[in-house]
């Protein structure tokens, strides 16, 4: 029996992802077939790849994942996918511009994702600087972008956050 | 009502029958920025994403399910087929509403059922014209709107004092004109009256001249003022009162969607903003623009070749203001922004500080101040660094244009080709023209503040009120209080009913208790009851009259309310109590009081009835302001009374007093009372018990209780187990 208030980590032979044809997660876990598995960071912004919980499609969590790296190849891969699907989340290559434009904040920025323009109406609100460098972007509409580190970035780009920070 | 989107012509071409949706997704099928369209026909469900060939294409007949679900920042449409899930489309979070809109269409579109109603909420709010995202309710962004429209719109305001505005209007052009004088004096008193001898005459006319411009000027300066905060403080109060008024008559709908806060602003900054554009704002700007006109004029008639040189600082000018002003903009915000930081922490530290000494973390807090604290001194010697950078940096620009005019002029002066006095006016004049160019960034600043504000301003002005009143109500009189509920349905958002097909009917002088779990509807059920909303469908009517027809404020007059969250205004308690009622005499408040078992506690308090209460005033317990609550209902008289939570968080005493006061005040009304717990509902006639929006048994306690499997039984059960932990009788 297992104790519901304990939290099971998965051994990494026991998980087994696919992609079912209509493109959603599914797989194996523990040896029973789901056809539809939902996955969660559980520490978005500290952990990418490490301990992401496994939940079936009604939200009850099958196990945490210690580490994605400890997954076979192709577990690894559609994991890895999954979770660039969820955490919609673009990193920030290149911050083009930034405009204050009548009471709205125009950031047009380059991410991994392509290229996109977040609309904010204060920064105090939807700026939120994290440790380490990290810098998350929201918008109005609730859109994410995040800069992983800020230091990081090409001078032109330092420069318009710096400016603005 | 249809999404705004509109499906590609070469995709439309593939599917013959009538769409029942069509709509653009915000990313491709890898997840990146990208865009794809879907369209769904009684037929079947369409996904195209780059090429003409569908990516995706699904008949409705294998569709079972439809689900939007939700990820981090965004969201995906799953399709469950019988062949297992299918991903339709991927969407970022500006989509999510429509995209859940969209999944409950093809669910019932799949299964033939009605169609929901595709709310304006659920589309995204982007800027028809530039595509940003808009704030609630606006239609057009502040950046695309019509400046011009809302200049006159502003302007209008200043109609009823028009003659004032004129005189300002003409004493500007005045004294704009009579500036330019001094100067031209000195020109004179320099070439004419100096440089010849024996002319103690004219000097004296020409100081006289000097002493008179200078006394008018001041004179009408003043005048100008005068009018312009007279003008002004007129304005502002216009203002506020149509903003105030226009908040007080917009229906409660429009309060749900937007955080109340935001209006305390709005209602004295934006104000204030629109007061200064058109007072300081367009006097300041016109008056300026004419001066430089006039300015140009003059040294171009003086000496155009000299004036050339003079004016090759102007671009510079220019230039520097443009960007030295929005760099001063950003610092400063920025040092506003970490002393909101700081005083942030302090706040949280010690409203948490029983945490933080209990944990011993004095010194965590202390060095997270200091990290703060070092910012705000960084950015301060930024900001003020900046301050008294700028304005030696326009000093020297003016100064190397002067200089240039002192390099030619005083060649010419020399050769004799032109006069010292000309020379000197020339110095002035260029001082007058260089003064408004340092603000030129500034003012357009103020200007498209104003315009921001007053977009907002009368954003307000323009909602249409949702519940409106029948253009000619029913006159009710005093009613019996009959209330009949005939297949109500109702939802915040209408494709999401709260209440569904609700039928009940209450005869007068019956109290309904309302019970059900949080969410089952209870409150909407009162809010409709109240007319804070109109039902989507089906009727509410009172003594066989709809509510409809009924106009609010004689509604409102036969309804009484007492609610869990008790509000006093500020004022005496007296005050309170007759806040329905404002001409009812100190018995009838006593009155009312004691009904309310509120006369006794009342009386202890030194200032007895005349107590101040609210915000700033005396803070009664949360008992006290119930009864006084109670009191106020009482004194209101209704045929129709609502209890809401009206004994929540009190102590087993103090909720006898109430209960006590509540049986009173409920004798000969028809009450309806919503209450978790379900002691305070044992006076009731009947118990409706709500779930998921429909009413699911209706009877006493006791014929509720004896239905096996009843959701009234178990909630009682439940309550039962709870009070036992607690040691409590329920």
């Amino acid at each position: 029996m297992k104790d519901p208030y304990e939290i099971r980590i998965l051994p990494p032979a026991a998980v087994n992802l696919k992609r079912g044809a209509g493109g959603v997660l599914g797989g194996k876990v523990e040896n029973t077939h789901y056809e539809e598995l939902t996955v969660y960071r559980t520490f978005p912004f500290r952990f990418d790849e490490e301990y992401i919980s496994v939940r079936n499609a009604k939200g009850e969590e099958l196990g945490i994942i210690r580490e994605l790296a400890e997954l076979e190849q192709d577990s690894r891969e559609e994991l890895r996918r999954e979770l660039q699907y969820r955490y919609f989340l673009p990193r920030v290559n290149r911050i083009v511009s930034v405009k204050f434009k009548s009471d709205l904040w125009l950031w047009d920025l380059k991410t991994h994702l392509g290229p996109t323009r977040l609309a904010m109406r204060n920064l105090q609100d939807y700026v939120q600087l994290h440790s380490g460098g990290r810098v998350i972007l929201s918008d109005i509409s609730g859109k994410r972008c995040q800069i992983t580190d800020w230091r990081s970035l090409d001078g032109h780009s330092r420069k318009w956050l710096e400016d603005t920070l | 009502m249809q999404t705004k989107f509109k499906l590609p012509e070469f995709f439309q071409r593939q599917v013959s029958e009538p769409l029942l949706l069509e709509c653009k997704a915000d990313l491709d099928p890898e997840g990146c920025f990208g865009e794809q369209w879907i369209a769904v026909s009684e037929e079947k469900l369409v996904v195209w994403h780059r090429d003409e060939a569908p990516r995706l294409t699904l008949p409705l007949a294998e569709i079972k399910d439809a689900r939007a679900v939700s990820a981090v920042g965004g969201g995906s449409l799953h399709i469950d087929t019988d062949f297992g899930p299918v991903v339709a489309v991927r969407y970022t979070a500006a989509l999510i509403p429509m995209f859940d809109y969209a999944a409950k269409l093809i669910k019932a579109a799949a299964h033939s059922e009605e169609l929901p109603v595709l709310s304006e909420r659920d589309l995204p709010r982007s800027c028809p014209q530039c595509g940003n995202p808009l704030d609630e309710g606006m239609q057009v962004c502040a950046q695309c709107m019509n400046k011009g429209k809302l200049a006159i719109r502003m302007l209008r305001y200043a109609k009823p004092y028009k003659l004032q505005m004129v005189i300002a209007g003409v004493l500007l052009i005045l004294t704009t004109l009579v500036e330019l004088i001094p100067p031209y004096l000195t020109k004179i008193m320099i070439d004419d009256v100096l440089g010849a001898a024996r002319q103690s005459t004219r000097l004296l006319a020409v100081i006289g001249g000097l002493g008179l411009t200078t006394l008018v000027m001041a004179a009408m300066q003043a005048v100008r003022g005068l009018i312009g905060i007279w003008v002004g403080s007129k304005l502002m109060g216009d203002f506020r009162k149509d903003i105030f008024s226009a908040l007080m008559k917009l229906s409660l709908a429009f309060f749900d969607r937007r955080q109340t806060t935001q209006f305390i602003g709005r209602v004295n900054n934006d104000a204030e903003a629109m007061r200064q554009f058109l007072t300081d704002g367009v006097i300041y700007v016109i008056g300026q623009l004419l001066r430089f006109v006039a300015v140009l004029f003059i040294l171009f008639s003086l000496d155009w070749k000299l004036t050339l040189f003079a004016l090759i600082p102007v671009p510079f000018m220019v230039l520097l203001s443009m960007k030295i002003w929005p760099k001063i903009g950003r610092l400063a915000y920025q040092q506003w922004r970490s002393i909101l930081r700081l005083n942030m922490l302090v706040g949280d530290s010690l409203q948490g500080i029983r945490v933080v000494k209990a944990f011993g973390r004095e010194r965590t807090e202390m060095s997270r101040y200091e990290q703060t604290n070092t910012e705000v001194v960084h950015n301060n010697l930024r900001m003020e660094g900046m301050w008294q950078f700028i304005f030696p940096v326009f000093s020297l620009v003016t100064g190397a244009g002067t200089l240039l005019i002192w390099y030619h002029g005083g060649h010419k002066v020399l050769e004799g080709t032109l006069q010292l006095g000309t020379l000197m006016a020339l110095l002035s004049y260029l001082g007058m023209l260089f003064g408004p160019l340092e603000w030129i960034q500034q003012m357009i600043n103020w200007t498209s503040t104003a315009m921001a504000a007053a977009y907002r301003v009368f954003e307000v002005l323009d909602t249409v009120p949702e519940v409106m009143d029948v253009h000619e109500p029913v006159p009710i009189g005093t009613i019996k209080g009959d209330v009949a509920f005939t297949k109500v349905t109702y939802g915040y958002e209408k494709h999401n009913p709260v209440l569904k097909e609700i039928d009940l009917q209450v005869k007068s002088g019956e109290m309904i208790g309302l019970v059900g779990h949080s969410g089952a509807g209870k409150s909407t059920f009162i809010n409709l009851l109240c007319r804070f909303y109109d039902t989507d469908e089906g009727s509410i009517s009172i003594d066989g009259i709809p509510i409809r027809s009924i106009s609010q404020t004689d509604l409102r007059k036969q309804i009484g309310v007492v609610l869990q969250e008790t509000f006093l205004f500020e004022g005496s308690i007296a005050e309170n109590i007759a806040y329905a009622k404002p001409e009812a005499t100190p018995e009838e408040i006593m009155r009312a009081a004691k009904i309310a078992n509120a006369h006794d506690f009342i009386v202890r308090m030194p200032d007895g009835y005349d107590t101040q209460v609210g915000e700033r005033g005396h803070k009664l317990s949360g008992g006290e302001k119930q009864r006084v609550a109670i009191a106020r209902a009482v004194i209101h008289d209704p045929r129709i009374l609502i209890l809401d939570e009206a004994t929540a968080s009190v102590d087993t005493e103090t909720e006898r007093q109430i209960q006590e006061a509540i049986a009173r005040l409920v004798h000969g009304r028809t009450t309806f009372a919503i209450a978790h717990r379900l002691s305070t509902l044992r006076n009731a006639d009947r118990l409706v018990v709500l779930d998921k929006g429909r009413i699911n048994e209706v009877g006493t306690h006791e014929e509720l209780v004896k239905i096996p499997g009843g959701i009234y039984r178990k909630l009682v059960e439940a309550q039962q187990e709870l009070s036992k932990i607690k040691g409590v009788e329920v």
